[in-house]
């Protein structure tokens, strides 16, 4: 056994055993990149870099072995600065938008790329689960919404934007229709309880996620009905019909939700009374006639403790998807109040490439059917099959590990910006040649950690580095094709890259 | 296309061996075969080798010198080193790129005739600007003299070479005339000389010995020609003509037969006389001993690495015996203990000479205590920076003094088997240390029993393929291994683990030259030499803006003025000194102001270079300090391997930078940015490469920060950077239309007795007006 210090703790570890893998059995976090276990350490991405004393740099902690009496420190400023900025050299070097500008676009973040493949495959009950992570009112929304998600879809720049909110639409509208529309499985009554005023989007938006992670809700509302504006405001009726709103309502208040109409909070019943029955109050009675309601963002706390304020009381909220997210991001500030945790979360990184070359956009459109947008005019939605048709139609620009990717969540973590080193642009490439996966080379760190699995695996061709330095790719050799090279290995290769560049199709 | 004859594969195959190590000189071979590396032949490589077509294919694309692609019929190799690039290579690459019409994104002319590459380095930097045609090197090129080059060669083709002259034989030898025939030499035709001399000698039917010598090292006077009479006397004669050779010997010999005596009295009537008189041409130099150019050159250094320059003929082993040779090897074996050579290693402070400047005695030790049966040795002749050529020239001019040294190391540390790794750039250098490898082997210096005591040791050459990365030792090995040559984490240290897992020492071609100097004359002759922490001598490579140049050895602490001033001549043209850069790509430049530092590694280090493996290259005020900058990063950048991060895109992040700034396009907070990047990089890369790469730009933006905020201003003060400057013509014009005649891109209208206008949006900016103008009338601004 060797003896070693790191961070100040003298620590045993075996012979032979590298500064990481002491480290962990520690507990002491070192971030990795491309590091695997079981493969051996490419020593390539930095970002696990330490300082040895006596060493004049930098050292990577995956390759380098432990010695008797070293003494390792694994965070200061200089390594911390060190491995942003492994990440961002990596950043200024990668070609792909992590999330579809849909989904950026969308004021509730929904995952729009992914409902979209989930109705192409026919899920239809997994798709409905992906609208209603985000969204608690989509059959509504999918006939007033204005789309702001379809301003910013890359089919614009070729022909035209996917229906996405028809798409949403349909969706909602089919499960509706179901013998048994889809509940969110609620999380086990945690005994706090939360008072809702005002039963409108976000009123009922915050109820429906409060109540699913298992806060009780009673909603106060001065009409006799839920819905505030969407039931009571002057629209045509041939759009958003009554029934509609009634039957998506239903869902939420199934989830076991208090709903006191006809009550006017301040006058039927005191904000003290509230406070004191209630372990959190939500203030979302819609667009005010006088002052507004001072509350920050994103945590929608107000002056008072305790007391939350979100929707159009707070500000302007013209389009109804933002009132919908408010209650939404509300319901979770509340959550993490009442139950810990953080009250804004780290934001997730989100590389962005802004607009695409015609050559990068052709890739993305070979990849999809050259079909006609369906347009929202039909105030009978779409068919199934005009609905599997629209989805046809989606590029597919977001990053399909998106939610699994080591690059994104170290970016997070080691707060990393896009733009720190600009420098030459490569194009976006994707390589679809192979049944199961995709290549996107524009997405690699070159760690070669698929050459090694492809390897282990028995891979006759196999992977292979070609040329050296900045230019240097992984291929199949010899230009033959990704088919070729991984006949067994392709799997386990999307599953130990740590970025998007190889990647499951489905 | 045809189908390829895959049975020479298989005949390659069978010659060269089927295991993994294998994989490199199998590649070779493929190539040599074929002139690129066809996908057939590779496939059959893995197929019927135990190397895998992953490997292969990883290794076939990592070096320059694999082609992918069929070639022309003749590779023009434009030498981009940095003597070179400061006269003006990049010119020279695009004048052949516009001479044979080849595309931007092309190397090859549509006939297939030329294929156009640039290369590293040709170690020919006196001949700046050089080219090498197959296997020609032209130098001193202009866009003007790429045509005449091309066609000179297609010429040359034509003729084969005339049988050399038979040597005369036997005794009454009363002199010699001595020539290198070195690559530099052989460059500016001493080839050519030394046939001439031969014939000359046969045709005079006087008693001279020709020969070929190691190289003097005064590559400003190549092809020389040294003239000894049996009385010891030398004469030499400077840039030397073969036309020249007769006259030459006639000067110095009678001929003894009737014959002879007759045919040079006829000739004496018709000769010229070999002196100034001569108007065209090149200026030709008769010299004496006397002469204060070489007296400066030579008096000023100390030969310990290069003892006996222009003296013996680099590979007969009689003389390299006579002189005293193997003496120190034969001391080792038969007298000394192992231990006792360790000392005198040690008490001479001899520090590698690769670039580091690690003791060696420290690491001969490592090796020799490491307990295993089997230990390695390996000669790192991967001299691969640019402007530096000091290796090659140790190697093709002292091959056994390189052999001594590293059998010596060897035994020391008990190592049986070893390699001299040489790049492929230097063919003849493989081709004298093969040759010098058998020779002692057959004389028992190498093999089984040397010196008869029960010790052996193998050696054999492996040729690199265009990598500079391998020059770092852990990618070297590597590459000996046939795996592709990224460098490896350190520790461990090849000293502990190293070729096949097994102690290895790894030392420098010039740390190996001056072991048996170093021996010989005991470890206080060599500490005498030098400062207190840098003992002995160094061998450097000087060139660029110098009156005199070439491969010069001076004893440490020597200050960089003293090297400028007294064996340069000082500056060409009258020049201002700017800087002078050492160390090469990993090195950086030291100001004029600091040119009172003198040569050893800790004052060079704290001057911001480094002792690097010897490049030299003075630069004078016309030289921009960015784009120097900018040239060595783009060198470095081309070279990274592409492991590390930080190496593989912040080198090219800090380059982009760099040719913003050169193109006027740079912005406020760009210099911060690259001391940000290059500090990052220094302090994270696995290797030498990365950990030195930014260098160059680090200490040009220390001590030329005001050039750097200059281009940000979107001036280039050297008028270097293309997009930056303007050429136009003055009044002076006197309306030659030269300048019109030569321009290559038509910018220039042609007005006899007219002042002359350059229309700025078609001129390219190569220079050519302002060479041809004999009324020194463009200026650039």
């Amino acid at each position: 056994m060797i003896t070693l210090t790191i961070d100040n703790k003298e620590i045993q570890a075996p012979e032979g055993s590298t500064i990481l893998e002491a480290a962990q059995k520690e507990g002491i976090h070192i971030p990795t990149l491309c590091f695997a276990k079981d493969l051996k350490p490419s020593t390539s991405c930095m970002v696990c870099v330490v300082r040895v004393e006596g060493l004049k740099t930098l050292v990577p902690a995956c390759g380098t072995r432990v010695a008797e009496n070293m003494r390792v420190v694994t965070c200061n400023d200089e390594i911390q600065k060190a491995r942003t900025a492994a990440i961002e050299l990596l950043l200024s070097d990668h070609i792909g938008d992590c999330l579809g500008p849909c989904m950026v676009g969308c004021p509730a973040k929904m995952n729009i790329p992914l409902m979209i493949r989930q109705i192409a495959a026919g899920d239809f009950a997994a798709a409905i689960q992906t609208v209603k992570k985000d969204i608690p009112l989509p059959a509504i929304l999918g006939r007033i919404c204005s789309a702001p998600c379809e301003k910013v879809c890359r089919r614009e720049q070729a022909d035209a934007a996917v229906s996405i909110c028809l798409l949403k639409r349909f969706v909602a509208d089919m499960d509706l229709a179901s013998s048994s529309p889809y509940r969110p499985h609620c999380a086990a009554p945690t005994g706090k309880k939360t008072a809702i005023v005002g039963a409108g989007p976000t009123g009922l938006s915050a109820a429906y996620y409060l109540k699913h992670a298992g806060i009780d809700c009673s909603v106060y509302d001065d009409h006799d009905h839920p819905g505030g504006s969407l039931r009571y405001a002057d629209m045509d009726r041939n759009v958003l019909p009554f029934e509609i709103i009634e039957k998506e309502i239903a869902q939420i208040a199934a989830l076991g939700i208090d709903f006191h109409g006809n009550i006017f909070v301040g006058k039927d019943v005191s904000m003290e009374e509230l406070k004191s029955q209630y372990n959190a109050v939500l203030l979302a009675t819609g667009t005010p006639e006088g002052d507004k309601i001072q509350a920050n963002r994103p945590g929608y706390l107000t002056s008072e403790r305790a007391v939350f304020a979100a929707g159009g009381c707070i500000g302007s909220r013209n389009l109804c998807i933002r009132r919908i997210a408010d209650g939404k991001e509300a319901a979770l500030s509340i959550q993490s109040f009442l139950l810990g945790g953080t009250i804004a979360p780290k934001p997730d990184y989100n590389h962005r490439v802004g607009k695409l070359q015609p050559a990068e956009l052709a890739i993305f459109i070979e990849q999809t059917v050259d079909t006609v947008r369906q347009e929202p005019k039909t105030l009978n939605g779409l068919t199934l099959e005009q609905a599997q048709a629209e989805a046809a139609r989606c590029l597919h620009c977001d990053c399909r590990k998106a939610d699994n990717c080591r690059l994104r969540d170290l970016a997070a973590e080691l707060d990393a910006r896009q733009r720190t080193f600009q420098g030459e642009k490569k194009l976006f490439q994707q390589i679809t040649e192979h049944e199961q996966i995709l290549f996107e080379p524009g997405k690699c760190i070159q760690c070669g950690l698929c050459i090694q699995v492809a390897q282990n695996q028995g891979e006759d061709i196999g992977l292979s580095f070609q040329g050296r330095g900045f230019d240097e790719k992984i291929v199949v050799p010899l230009d033959k094709s990704f088919a070729c090279g991984l006949t067994k290995a392709a799997e386990k290769c999307v599953k130990v890259c740590p970025t998007g560049a190889l990647a499951m199709k489905k | 296309m045809t189908e390829l004859d895959l049975s020479c594969v298989d005949a390659i195959i069978e010659r060269i061996g089927t295991k993994p190590s294998d994989a490199l000189p199998l590649l070779q071979a493929v190539q040599e075969q074929f002139g690129y590396l066809p996908p057939e032949a590779i496939e059959r490589l893995a197929q019927t080798t135990e190397c895998k077509l992953s490997g292969l294919w990883s290794v076939a694309t990592f070096y320059d010198q694999f082609r992918l692609k069929p070639a022309g019929k003749h590779i023009v190799k434009v030498c981009i080193g940095t003597a070179c690039h400061v006269k003006g290579a990049s010119q020279i690459y695009e004048a052949f790129q516009r001479y044979l019409g080849i595309e931007p994104d092309e190397d090859t002319d549509a006939e297939k005739l030329f294929t156009v590459e640039k290369v590293a380095c040709l170690g020919c930097c006196m001949l700046a600007p050089a080219v090498q045609i197959d296997d020609v090197i032209y130098g001193h090129l202009t866009g003007e003299t790429v045509g005449p080059v091309l066609q000179d060669f297609l010429e040359q083709q034509k003729h084969t070479a005339a049988a050399p002259a038979r040597a005369r034989r036997g005794k009454g030898i009363t002199g010699q005339a001595r020539i290198c025939l070195d690559s530099s030499c052989r460059a500016v035709g001493s080839d050519k000389v030394y046939d001439a001399l031969k014939l000359a000698v046969v045709n005079l039917d006087v008693p001279v010995k020709v020969k070929s010598t190691s190289c003097p090292g005064m590559s400003f006077l190549a092809p020389l020609v040294e003239v000894v009479m049996s009385d010891g006397q030398i004469f030499r004669y400077g840039q030397a003509k073969p036309a020249d050779a007769i006259s030459i010997i006639r000067r110095h010999f009678q001929p003894v037969g009737i014959s002879g005596r007759i045919r040079s009295h006829i000739g004496n009537l018709i000769d010229t006389l070999l002196d100034d008189r001569i108007g065209h041409g090149p200026i030709r130099y008769s010299l004496s001993i006397r002469d204060h150019s070489v007296d400066d050159y030579l008096n000023q250094q100390k030969q310990i690495a290069t003892e006996h320059a222009a003296q013996i003929d680099p590979l007969d082993i009689a003389e390299y015996e006579a002189n005293g040779g193997f003496e120190a090897l034969r001391k080792c074996l038969t007298e000394r203990t192992g231990d006792s050579v360790l000392a005198e290693i040690e008490n001479a402070g001899l520090r590698g000479r690769g670039g580091g400047g690690y003791p060696t005695h420290l690491k001969w030790h490592a090796v020799q205590k490491a307990s295993s049966r089997q230990k390695y040795i390996i000669c790192n002749g991967d001299e691969g920076d640019p402007g530096a050529f000091m290796d090659r020239m140790l190697m093709e001019s002292y091959p056994y003094r390189v052999l001594e040294g590293m059998v010596i190391a060897a035994w020391t540390v008990g190592a049986n088997e070893g390699v001299l790794y040489i790049r492929s750039e230097y063919p003849l250098a493989i081709q004298r240390m093969t040759a010098a490898i058998e020779t002692c082997t057959r004389r028992g210096y190498l093999g089984n029993a040397i010196f008869g005591t029960d010790y052996s040791l193998d050696l054999r050459v492996y040729a690199g393929a265009g990598a500079f990365v391998c020059g770092e030792e852990t990618a070297l090995i590597k590459s000996i291994e046939g795996k592709r040559p990224s460098p490896r984490l350190r520790p461990p240290y090849p000293t502990q683990s190293g070729l096949h897992q097994l102690p290895t020492l790894v030392n420098n071609v010039e740390t190996y030259t001056l072991v048996p100097w170093l021996l010989h004359n005991g470890a206080e002759a060599f500490s005498g030499l030098g400062t207190s922490k840098s003992k002995g001598t160094k061998v450097f490579a000087l060139a660029g803006k110098i009156r005199r140049g070439g491969l010069i050895e001076v004893p440490m602490g020597m200050t960089i003025r003293q090297i400028v001033d007294q064996i340069g001549g000082g500056i060409e043209h009258d020049n201002a000194l700017k800087a002078v850069q050492i160390g090469g790509p990993s090195g950086g430049c030291v100001p004029a102001s600091m040119v009172d530092t003198p040569i050893d590694y800790e004052s060079l280090h704290t001057a911001g270079a480094i002792m690097g493996s010897g490049g030299m290259v003075v630069l004078d005020e016309t030289d921009c300090m960015v784009d120097i900058a900018r040239y060595f990063l783009e060198f470095t950048q081309a070279q990274s391997c592409g492991r590390c991060t930080f190496c593989r895109v912040g080198t090219k992040r800090m380059l982009e930078i760099l040719e913003r700034l050169c193109q006027g396009k740079g912005q406020s907070g760009d210099i911060e940015k690259l001391q940000e990047l290059g500090h990052l990089i220094q302090n994270t890369s696995i290797c030498g490469l990365g950990k030195t790469a930014p260098n160059p730009v680090l200490s040009t933006i220390e001590h030329f920060r005001d050039e750097y905020d200059a281009h940000i201003q979107g001036n280039c003060p050297a008028g270097k950077c293309r997009e930056l400057i303007r050429y136009s013509i003055t009044d002076d014009c006197i309306g030659c239309t030269i300048c019109a005649q030569h321009c290559p891109a038509d910018a220039i209208a042609m007005k006899p007795y007219e002042k002359h206008i350059i229309d700025q949006p078609s001129c390219i900016r190569c220079g050519t007006c302002k060479q041809v103008c004999p009324a020194n009338a463009v200026e650039v601004k």
